[in-house]
């Protein structure tokens, strides 16, 4: 009986590419390596070695430097230094050092090309092709066991538990409430046919009928809601929340292409924990005051973490918070004129950054700004001032805090009306000063929360219509989205941060989810499309060629997975009482994460220089 | 020392019966002088029903081999050998080697035959080295009617050489194979049978050796007992 080296083979089993060979292959595989032993400070790989070797960090670290001494990457258990099996030695010149007490495997490179030809996907590994060990990350990381049937996976479909309860619109509507009633529900849709033409609730009986001293043998057509926003079946339980929350109604008609096959209600919902932001959005809307906002605001924290345990991704996260944030910044606006009176002439309130975007986690700053409509006087702006201030304090007393590039709708300068804000933008992208470029996450980035009178439409327009013809405008964007660059060193490793508050950690945020959004944000204008959302950025670029259909996919893929990392970073931290960061550690990454976060960012780099050779960037850095 | 082991060997050898051990005898020992980056080492464990080789039995071999400071997991070998009487539930419990394995195992004198076939022209590298000794020899001369001359390197004589000389205090148990790895960064083994515990004593030695050696290289006398 032989033992093999089954921990080894287990070691090996955990750590990517060697976790997607088959079992067989695995039992083999610990017999073709050496094991060596270097001393921290020793020289790395080791010159004596007699043929070409990978190597596979076992224990240990060691540090990667170019000949100038920079640090451009470092080694750590569970990964591979490939250099002497490749072919062209594209990285001479560069200095390893072992940093720790370091044991290393070495598999000849002769048994890894054979390995490569043998295992397609391990050889994936290698070729760097990586849409799809980035999608199965995204499985891994947002499939939490204790989420199974959260609000993130389940359908609408499976939540709807009885057909719609209905009538016609000429019931009158005692008739309607006797069926409600005798039915044990608390909202009725109105079919005329097979088409739904509307919906009453209890709240309409009692607000629209009783209250006004409405004839109770009135059709209810008279107390309907026309408007009706509806779901499809197939939408997951949090994407019905989030639309819930952002319309603050707690109703919605599902169908089934043309078919209404029910309803959900966010009591529905509430069954799943999560659920908690549907009433977190209705508290918002009865705060009478600042203070009570802040109350509320403060529970946002909570809220993430929340989402987090219950498996929810970035994105999932980001559409919450930002409906919440959105939520709390109407009422403030209200409040705003509830105290200041009706405004003298019309305005729109537009949020910027990643509230605009639906991508805030709990810490955002505030970006926002004010479009006032043209007829505006002079002494007018005494009241739009007013204003700003009062809703930008709010904002910052709710934990939102001010903008540190004073992008507030406080700051005079943003804050003015549609023609001087044609001329902003039509300047910016005249002359794509730095100034303007730094901003354009900003500005470029708008969202109309409050415009009662559609302003922010008709600059829009305008602004899409200019990207889209100005080629050398979107080449200075370009080369701006290639400066957020991954902490990729020469050997797919992450490079890190040394020294200071935050050694040995990488910023996730500034090198992972911007560049991305920097990305999108190129695309988006470049086709002149309106979206805000770096997803939906993406999806739109792939459909009108802006952007590859696999690149598309891939760099939501990637997105999502650096984006969801980052937020469960923040939701540990949040946990442990600490304030949250960006500043994430490869040591709190499981073996697998870190080759896939590798993955992501080799991706982010593949398509930023793709980017930067179609607009030559480099010319107009 | 070394020079009383060869002439050991060579005395065994004019006596020692045609066989595995006289070929392993007829093969010269390492000069003591040659660099240690240069040779072959084997390193042992052995699991045994107890500590007196007079008694006890040796239940299972692991053994891997040493090209100068690279560890060559293709020679891993694991061998459980047949024994005539049941084993203690103790020591069964710490090798995890059951009556029904070691029913199955091989019969002693192939699998020492196998090992002295790798072992010839090799240096032994054990962690307490005195229990491979003597079960080994004990077992050489129940088989062929002769001992088994060793060059070894004991690794627990190397820590307790290193701690006595930097004058850091220490217990027993810091002697220990495992307490040893983790002070070197090691991996750690969780199972415990002869093949981890000789590549964990391998792998101690290299690290030993990385202490040691600043680049230039020491001569094999360093590291014998």
């Amino acid at each position: 009986m032989d033992i093999e080296l089954i921990e080894i083979q287990e070691f090996l089993a955990s750590h990517p590419p060697f976790d997607r060979l088959g079992q067989e292959t695995l039992a083999r595989l610990p017999r073709r390596l050496s094991v060596r032993y270097f001393r921290r400070g020793t020289t790395f790989p080791p010159e004596d070695a007699d043929q070409p070797l990978l190597y596979i960090l076992r224990r240990g670290a060691v540090e990667l430097r170019d000949r100038q001494g920079e640090l451009v990457g470092k080694l750590a258990e569970g990964d591979l230094f490939e250099m002497p099996c490749r072919t062209q030695p594209a990285e001479a010149g560069l200095q390893g050092l072992t940093a720790e007490d370091t044991l290393v495997y070495a598999l000849p490179c002769v048994d890894l090309s054979q390995l490569r030809d043998e295992n397609p996907t391990f050889a994936e590994h290698f070729e760097q092709s990586i849409s799809n060990r980035l999608r199965k990350a995204l499985d891994v990381v947002v499939d939490n066991p204790a989420a199974g049937t959260g609000l993130m996976t389940v359908q609408v479909r499976d939540m709807v538990k009885r057909p719609p309860v209905t009538a016609t619109p000429d019931t009158s509507i005692r008739e309607a409430a006797g069926i409600m009633s005798e039915q044990r529900v608390s909202s009725l849709l109105i079919m005329d046919g097979e088409r739904l033409t509307g919906m009453i609730t209890d709240r309409d009986l009692r607000s629209r009928c009783v209250a006004t001293g409405l004839a109770t043998d009135r059709p209810v057509r008279e107390i309907m809601t026309e408007k009706l926003t509806t779901v499809d079946t197939e939408t997951l339980g949090f994407q019905a929340l989030i639309t819930m929350t952002r319309l603050n109604v707690h109703h919605l008609p599902v169908l089934d292409g043309k078919t209404v096959t029910g309803l959900i209600s966010s009591t529905d919902l509430t069954r799943f924990q999560s659920a908690n932001s549907v009433y977190l959005v209705a508290d918002i809307h009865r705060a009478g005051s600042v203070d009570t906002l802040t109350q509320i605001s403060a529970k946002i924290e909570e809220l993430q973490v929340h989402l987090m345990t219950g498996g929810a991704t970035a994105n999932h996260v980001g559409q919450a918070i930002s409906a919440i944030t959105d939520a709390i910044t109407l009422r403030l606006i209200e409040l705003a004129e509830t105290e200041l009176g009706a405004p003298p002439v019309p305005y729109a309130w537009l949020a910027g950054g990643s509230q605009a975007r639906r991508e805030q986690s709990s810490h955002s700053d505030q970006d926002n700004a004010l479009l006032i409509a043209d007829h505006l006087r002079p002494e007018d702006d005494a009241y739009f001032s007013a204003l700003a201030r009062f809703v930008n304090d709010g904002l910052d007393a709710c934990g939102f805090v001010y903008c540190p590039g004073d992008v507030m709708a406080s700051n005079p300068k943003w804050r003015q009306p549609l023609r001087i804000w044609h001329k902003y933008f039509a300047n910016w992208m005249l002359k794509p000063e730095p100034m303007a470029l730094m901003l354009s996450s900003v500005f470029f980035d708008l969202r109309p929360l409050h415009d009662p009178e559609g302003l922010f439409t008709e600059l829009q327009e305008r602004v899409l219509e200019r990207s889209r013809a100005n080629r050398i405008f979107i080449a200075y964007l370009a080369a701006n989205a290639l400066k957020n660059r991954p902490p990729l060193g020469f050997f797919r490793n992450i490079v890190l941060i040394r020294g200071g508050d935050h050694n040995h950690t990488f910023d996730i945020k500034h090198r992972g989810t911007v560049p991305i959004i920097d990305l999108a944000r190129v695309y988006a204008l470049s086709a002149g499309m309106p979206e805000t959302n770096t997803i939906e950025r993406l999806q739109s670029a792939a459909k009108c060629d802006a952007l590859s259909k696999d690149g598309a996919a891939n760099l939501i893929d990637a997105y999502e997975f650096i984006g969801t990392l980052r937020m469960r970073h923040q939701a540990r931290q949040l946990r442990q009482g600490k304030k949250a960061d960006n500043f994430v550690s490869p040591d709190d990454l499981s073996p697998l994460e870190r080759g896939h976060l590798k993955d992501a960012f080799v991706l982010i780099n593949t398509m930023q220089e793709s980017l930067g050779q179609r607009y030559q960037a480099g010319r107009f850095t | 020392m070394p020079l009383l082991l060869d002439w050991r060997r060579r005395w065994h050898l004019r006596r020692a019966p045609p066989g595995p051990l006289r070929a392993y005898l007829q093969q010269p020992f390492p000069p003591v002088r040659t660099d240690y980056r240069e040779l072959d080492y084997l390193a042992i464990d052995l699991e045994t029903t107890g500590l007196d080789c007079r008694r006890d039995q040796i239940l299972s071999v692991g053994y891997v081999t040493l090209h100068g400071v690279a560890i060559d997991l293709s020679s891993a070998r694991h061998r459980v050998v047949r024994i005539d009487r049941s084993i203690p539930e103790a020591s069964a419990v710490i090798h995890q080697i059951t009556d029904d394995q070691a029913a199955m195992g091989g019969d002693l004198t192939e699998v020492l035959g196998e090992l002295l076939g790798t072992l010839a022209g090799k240096v032994v590298i054990a962690h307490h080295a005195v229990v491979e000794q003597s079960f080994l020899d004990h077992a050489c001369r129940r088989c062929w009617g002769k001992g088994l001359p060793l060059p070894l390197v004991d690794t627990q004589v190397l820590a307790y050489r290193t701690f006595e000389r930097r004058q850091i205090p220490y217990r027993g148990s810091d002697l220990r194979l495992h307490a040893l790895g983790h002070r070197y960064n090691l991996p750690r083994y969780g199972a415990h049978n002869a093949l981890s515990d000789a590549l964990a004593a391998a792998e101690l030695f290299l690290a030993q050796a990385a202490y040691r050696d600043d680049g230039k290289g020491l001569p094999l006398a360093d590291f014998l007992r």
